[in-house]
């Protein structure tokens, strides 16, 4: 604590210069943690605890094509499945086709019994589950998405196809609450108004979710069913909902090796400019640190001071910088997640502040060792004469 | 544009006079140069900084200039799509072949010795497997050889085109490094059958170097496909198409939609909106740190030169000589920065890459590709940090006393 107002002190030697320093690691350990943090948010899409029991059966050659509907009935039968939910993704949207949020047709029925966690958190009531499950044109959708749209319980919601060729009128049955932000982004309403309405949808669907009683159930599952329908008109591909939603993850390109080229970047800028800063701070107190040492300060101890100061100066930057992006997540969450649903999650992670402040520290160390040590070994009487 | 320029005006005007300054004082410019090779340590780190800024900056722009050129390039204005209405993209799209017949032979349609100029087109999405193991969706065209010609920037490169009937397919050379199984000569497994692959192409950058290409009916009984996706035609003039789109939409035995072709480019390149909105954040941002930087730099270089800064005066330099030179030696400072920045970005260039558009699920591929355009963008951008951050030293050093510049330790 003796030392704390002497390392002020030399801080406030020249507050200009602290606070454009500080300015800059600002900025930049910002930067560092939103970047760090978007990466984060996508391996947390393709790690998500709660569909370690699904998987994802769906035509071999890729999205678009269709599998009948009558493989249910096998997927059923099968001795480690709890529930099958017949699945397709509608792609409409709502007055405006930049309103992007996930709608899918869906199998009423065992929706809710297949996505347990992502409906059971805030206990909807079995009487509203039972009045969308009455209304063949009813929907469900999430709080968040209600929100921001103005939803309540009973509206009518007109959707507008654009994969499928009709525009179905659905009104709200219930509206229900998620522990993730971006599975509260989404619309489901009954399959028969997709099979009904488009002819060729007839028996078709593009995928089965399918929920296991157990995860080590799942390897054999997958093996069993991908032969079963292996050279068959309609072949499969079974595969755990979290390698299922890699690939779209994978999607965006190779934008981690692009988020960690920026980082490092951004780190080999910090130091430089840190160390440059703190050469200076150093240099001008050439004939102090000799005066220092000539009252009896070790050498070590002097280092000690400088180094603190550097660390604390670095760690001011890195706090504040931190802080900033907690403030702006919510703003990356709403822009961000508008355009691709994964960032509805974003968030600022404990472990991603740790990571920072940690980066930070090791950064101000580092750049103030290689100048400070410099400083300590000069002999005294140089640093004495030395003009300043 | 004119909130820019108005912003941009000041700048505009001090750079002018900045540079007539050069000509028309005697300016102790060289002592300046000379200054930063003093202070050769603090000069090349703050440098080092900023061609980093710099080199960020390059990057994220041939990122976005690569999205852009991989749609934009892709359309004619005297061509139009035919789509389902509300589909909004090929891939969402079906049209019946009772449509399709009537669409074929429709009189607005520009003719040649072949008849009408229509290519009638299907598009699937299949996954392909890349070169490190995993999977990604690919889109797969089905077309006729009419829609070769209707696509100028298209040209064999090897081998040739697909000949109908007999399964088989040309892909895009750039799709050949991050998709191993492209190899010509090979045979791709799609839809039950084997393709043979029979040639590569390129298209200039446009999008069409993101999808494997076949004969229009193969692809659709391979998939089971009833129904077309789209068809693509050329008109007589651009101003024609208008026409084309009124009576396309008024037939009722139709119900179809019509948007001009570069109409429809323009509308899937904003799938890379998001990637440039963030790259342009970043940039910002670090662009502000990096001045921040720059201002320590020149603050430091002006406080420890109060002394010569005195005996300039004294020898008789002006206040604003004074400025403008100082301001000379930041703008060098970061020059120096933004050139090795800016040199540094070329090691990005020609790496292969590809995102998704969201909007059609599949793989677009393009080549981060650093111009010199974009190089003197980055060196500009440099400019612009030396500027702004070494204006408020500079003045500074100007306004020195010169009693206590004298006096000054």
């Amino acid at each position: 604590m003796r030392w704390l107002a002497l390392i002020w002190k030399s801080l406030m030697r020249s507050k200009r210069r602290t606070l454009l320093i500080v300015g800059s690691l600002i900025l930049s350990v910002f930067t560092v943690a939103v970047l760090q943090s978007l990466l984060t948010t996508l391996n947390a899409v393709t790690n998500n605890p709660n569909s370690s029991n699904r998987l994802v059966v769906r035509h071999k050659s890729g999205l678009t094509q269709m599998l009948p509907r009558s493989y249910e009935a096998y997927l059923r039968q099968q001795s480690e499945v709890e529930t099958v939910c017949a699945l397709q993704w509608f792609g409409g949207y709502y007055q405006d086709p930049r309103n992007f949020f996930a709608n899918f047709a869906s199998d009423e029925t065992t929706l809710f019994q297949t996505f347990r966690e992502e409906f059971g958190a805030a206990g909807i009531s079995e009487a509203q589950i039972k009045d969308y499950l009455r209304d063949g044109a009813g929907c469900i959708v999430g709080e968040s998405l209600a929100k921001k749209n103005g939803w309540k319980v009973g509206d009518v919601v007109p959707l507008t196809g654009t994969i499928f060729p009709i525009n179905p009128r659905l009104t709200i049955r219930l509206i229900y609450k998620s522990p993730k932000p971006s599975d509260e982004n989404v619309l489901h309403f009954h399959y028969k108004v997709l099979e009904e309405g488009v002819p060729r949808m007839k028996g078709l669907v593009g995928s089965f979710w399918v929920r296991t009683h157990r995860p080590e159930d799942i390897p054999r599952f997958i093996e069993r069913v991908d032969r079963h329908y292996a050279n068959s008109a309609y072949e499969t591909l079974t595969e755990t909902e979290n390698a299922f939603n890699l690939a779209f993850v994978k999607m965006l390109g190779n934008i981690g090796a692009i988020i960690q080229g920026i980082t490092a970047a951004v780190v080999v800028a910090i130091l430089i400019v840190t160390g440059n800063t703190m050469a200076t701070a150093i240099r001008e107190r050439t004939t102090e640190i000799a005066v220092f040492r000539a009252m009896g300060f070790s050498a070590g101890r002097v280092l000690g001071l400088l180094l603190f100061e550097g660390v604390l100066l670095v760690g001011v930057g890195g706090c504040l910088g931190v802080l900033v992006a907690n403030l702006a997540a919510g703003a990356v969450r709403a822009s961000l997640g508008m355009a691709m649903p994964f960032f509805a999650d974003f968030a600022i992670l404990p472990d991603t502040v740790l990571a920072c402040l940690a980066g930070a520290m090791a950064i101000g160390l580092l750049a103030t060792f290689i100048p400070a040590y410099a400083a300590t070994r000069r002999p005294i009487t140089e640093g004495l004469r030395a003009v300043g | 544009m004119i909130l820019g320029l108005l912003l941009s005006a000041p700048f505009l005007a001090y750079l002018a006079w900045l540079i007539w300054a050069l000509v028309a004082y005697p300016i102790p410019l060289g002592y300046n140069l000379r200054s930063l090779w003093q202070r050769k340590l603090s000069s090349f780190s703050t440098a080092a900084a900023i061609a980093l800024v710099v080199g960020i900056f390059v990057v994220v722009l041939s990122l976005a200039q690569g999205l852009s050129v991989a749609f934009v390039s892709s359309g004619r204005p005297d061509q139009a799509l035919v789509l389902r209405p509300n589909a909004r993209f090929e891939l969402n799209s079906s049209i019946e072949r009772d449509r399709m017949r009537i669409l074929k032979v429709h009189p607005l349609l520009k003719r040649d010795a072949e008849g009408p100029m229509a290519s009638a087109e299907v598009v699937v999405v299949k996954l392909f497997p890349m070169a490190d193991g995993t999977d990604t969706n690919v889109t797969v065209r089905g077309l006729e050889a009419r829609g070769i010609t209707l696509r100028p920037q298209v040209r064999l490169v090897q081998g040739r085109w697909f000949r109908p009937g007999l399964s088989e397919v040309v892909v895009p050379r750039k799709m050949q490094g991050r998709f191993p199984s492209l190899e010509l000569g090979r045979n791709l497994r799609m839809g039950g059958r084997d393709w043979q692959i029979v040639g590569t192409f390129d298209a200039g950058g446009a999008s069409y170097e993101s999808e494997v290409w076949s004969n229009v009916n193969d692809v659709m009984q391979a998939f089971r496909r009833e129904s077309y996706s789209a068809m693509l035609a050329r008109l007589e003039s651009p101003e024609r198409v208008e026409g084309f789109l009124k009576a396309v939409e008024d037939d009722k035995r139709l119900k179809l939609e019509v948007i001009r072709e570069t109409d429809y480019f323009k509308e899937l390149t904003k799938a890379g909106d998001p990637i440039k909105i963030l790259g342009n954040l970043i940039t910002l941002i670090l662009t502000g740190a990096a001045i921040f930087a720059a201002m320590n730099t020149m603050y430091a270089a002006v406080a420890g030169r109060t002394k010569e800064i005195g005996t300039l005066r004294a020898l008789g330099f002006r206040q604003r000589e004074i400025l403008a030179s100082f301001q000379w030696e930041s703008i060098f400072l970061c020059l120096t920065g933004g050139l090795l920045g800016s040199g540094l970005a070329l090691f990005a260039n020609g790496i292969q890459t590809g995102t998704t558009s969201f909007e059609t699920f599949s793989d677009v591929s393009f080549a981060f590709t650093i111009t010199p355009g974009l190089m003197a963008q980055g060196v500009a951008f440099s400019l612009v940090m030396g500027l702004l951050g070494g204006f408020l030293p500079a003045w500074r050093a100007s306004r020195i006393p010169l009693t206590e510049a004298m006096k000054g330790g």
